[in-house]
């Protein structure tokens, strides 16, 4: 029996594989000491908080962040989206406010704001879409209303790829507090909250910034008190029952996943030592080299930007005559590559696009893909469009 | 003679690693220890550093914006004192 070789390019949902130096630093922090910081004040918990510590500057290095206490951990963006929308509620996002958003959101986002609009009467207006899948921006200043409290953008797109420009959202804001899901953008597309007026900015550790699962965190202006929705121990200030003012601590409640952080510190390592531009380039000369070859495919189509135009290295596509299911099915079973089909959690951008509620087959390169490996998922689409 | 030592306290793990990098780049002689019980029960860490650095040190972190909590002296009988 012969065995497929396996090609991944779902590095949307999750990259894979993950640099070397990430793999050997997870295996030689969880064997070399304890992973609780902060607490107990003996040598392996002083590395611990160390390792956190690297993490956090890191970050607010990739980001331009002012002071690097403004990072704060979470599991995942998911956590940090809603520890943000729902902090904010009810004392800064009250009911009745208004919120505008793009028609390209995750669920991450769009579910707390709609749970918002049902129960609190917070009204939500949606940015359209250009003729090439882009949010238009433009129209920004048309939704602004008096009591317009919060934007939410997604940077990156995990449908389509479509880039939306955070410096021109943030140039027009207005009073309107920025929010920024970075999902997909963080550590491929130069993100800088100063420059781009971001006053909050939701970033995962495990897809681009190559960090294990189970780490996430967001960025938060200074002057901005969020309701707290976790409180516990922190190691600082023990001796009373509230929680600390200070960050990171007032946000990092209870023992952190010091294991994703060390993981996810050699992620940044990693971008910061082969240039984020290195791998953009790369990723963006596969989608091209991608996106050429589907164009000589008449039963596919492409959604999202045009060929020629910017967009992060995400292919959304269907196959006239087959289910995306099928086709995903087709391309794990038969040629070893996996994909993910269906909606990718976010049912608006499908709708946007309209293409709900079936959905597209996605296409996520990452840096470690080939030009060979792209030639061979077009060589797969054009069989299974033959059969 | 014997350097007369101090303890200065910040709020957080975060701020004294902050604090430590700044005096590793002045290249200013310290040790990060756990809070003298006999100035604070908290369970966290503190920086303890001569005596002779003690203002060159509270500009620094003034500067950076980092939050004093407390500055102690260790007299000879080893207890602190609070210099601030």
């Amino acid at each position: 029996m012969t065995t497929t070789p396996s090609i991944y390019v779902d590095n949307s949902a999750t990259s894979f594989p993950k640099p070397s130096q990430v793999n050997e630093a997870v295996s030689s922090i969880i064997r070399s000491f304890s992973l609780s910081p902060g607490r107990s004040g003996h040598r392996f918990a002083l590395k611990a908080s160390r390792l956190i510590f690297t993490a956090r500057e890191a970050l607010a290095d990739l980001f331009n962040c002012p002071d690097s206490s403004q990072i704060i951990f979470t599991s995942n963006v998911t956590e940090a989206l809603n520890l943000v929308i729902f902090g904010l509620f009810p004392d800064t996002l009250q009911p009745g406010d208004h919120v505008i958003t793009s028609p390209l959101e995750h669920n991450s986002v769009m579910r707390p704001l709609r749970y918002l609009e049902k129960t609190a009467q917070i009204s939500i207006s949606t940015l359209p879409l250009s003729k090439h899948g882009e949010v238009e921006i433009s129209a920004l200043p048309g939704l602004l209303r008096e009591n317009t409290r919060l934007i939410i953008i997604n940077h990156i797109s995990n449908v389509t790829g479509a880039v939306t420009s955070l410096a021109e959202i943030g140039r027009q804001k207005g009073k309107a507090l920025f929010m920024v899901d970075a999902a997909q953008s963080a550590g491929v597309f130069p993100i800088d909250v100063e420059e781009m007026q971001i006053d909050f900015l939701g970033f995962t550790g495990h897809k681009a910034l190559f960090g294990p699962t189970g780490i996430g965190g967001f960025y938060l202006r200074e002057g901005i008190d969020l309701r707290l929705l976790k409180m516990g121990g922190t190691g600082s200030n023990s001796e009373t029952e509230e929680q600390p003012y200070f960050l990171p601590d007032r946000y990092e409640a209870g023992t952190p996943n010091t294991l994703g952080i060390g993981g996810l510190a050699a992620g940044l390592d990693f971008i910061k030592s082969t240039g984020l531009e290195t791998i953009r380039a790369h990723e963006q000369r596969l989608c091209h080299r991608f996106h050429e070859g589907l164009a000589l495919i008449d039963e596919i189509t492409v959604f999202g930007p045009d060929r020629g135009r910017e967009r992060a290295a995400v292919i959304s596509l269907r196959m006239a005559g087959k289910s995306e299911s099928d086709v995903a099915q087709r391309l794990d079973r038969d040629f070893g590559i996996m994909v993910r089909a269906g909606l990718h959690c976010s049912p608006a951008a499908h709708h946007a696009l309209g293409t709900f509620p079936e959905g597209t087959v996605r296409f996520s390169f990452g840096f470690f893909n080939t030009e060979e490996e792209v030639d061979t998922c077009l060589l797969a689409l054009k069989q299974i469009c033959k059969q | 003679m014997k350097k007369t030592i101090c303890v200065i306290i910040l709020q957080a793990i975060h701020y004294i690693l902050k604090a430590e990098q700044l005096l590793k780049k002045e290249d200013i002689h310290h040790d990060i220890i756990l809070v003298p019980r006999q100035i604070s029960s908290d369970c966290g860490m503190a920086i303890e550093l001569s005596d002779d650095d003690v203002d060159r040190v509270k500009g620094l972190l003034d500067a950076a914006r980092l939050e004093i909590v407390g500055i102690y002296q260790m007299d000879n009988d080893q207890t602190f004192h609070a210099l601030e």
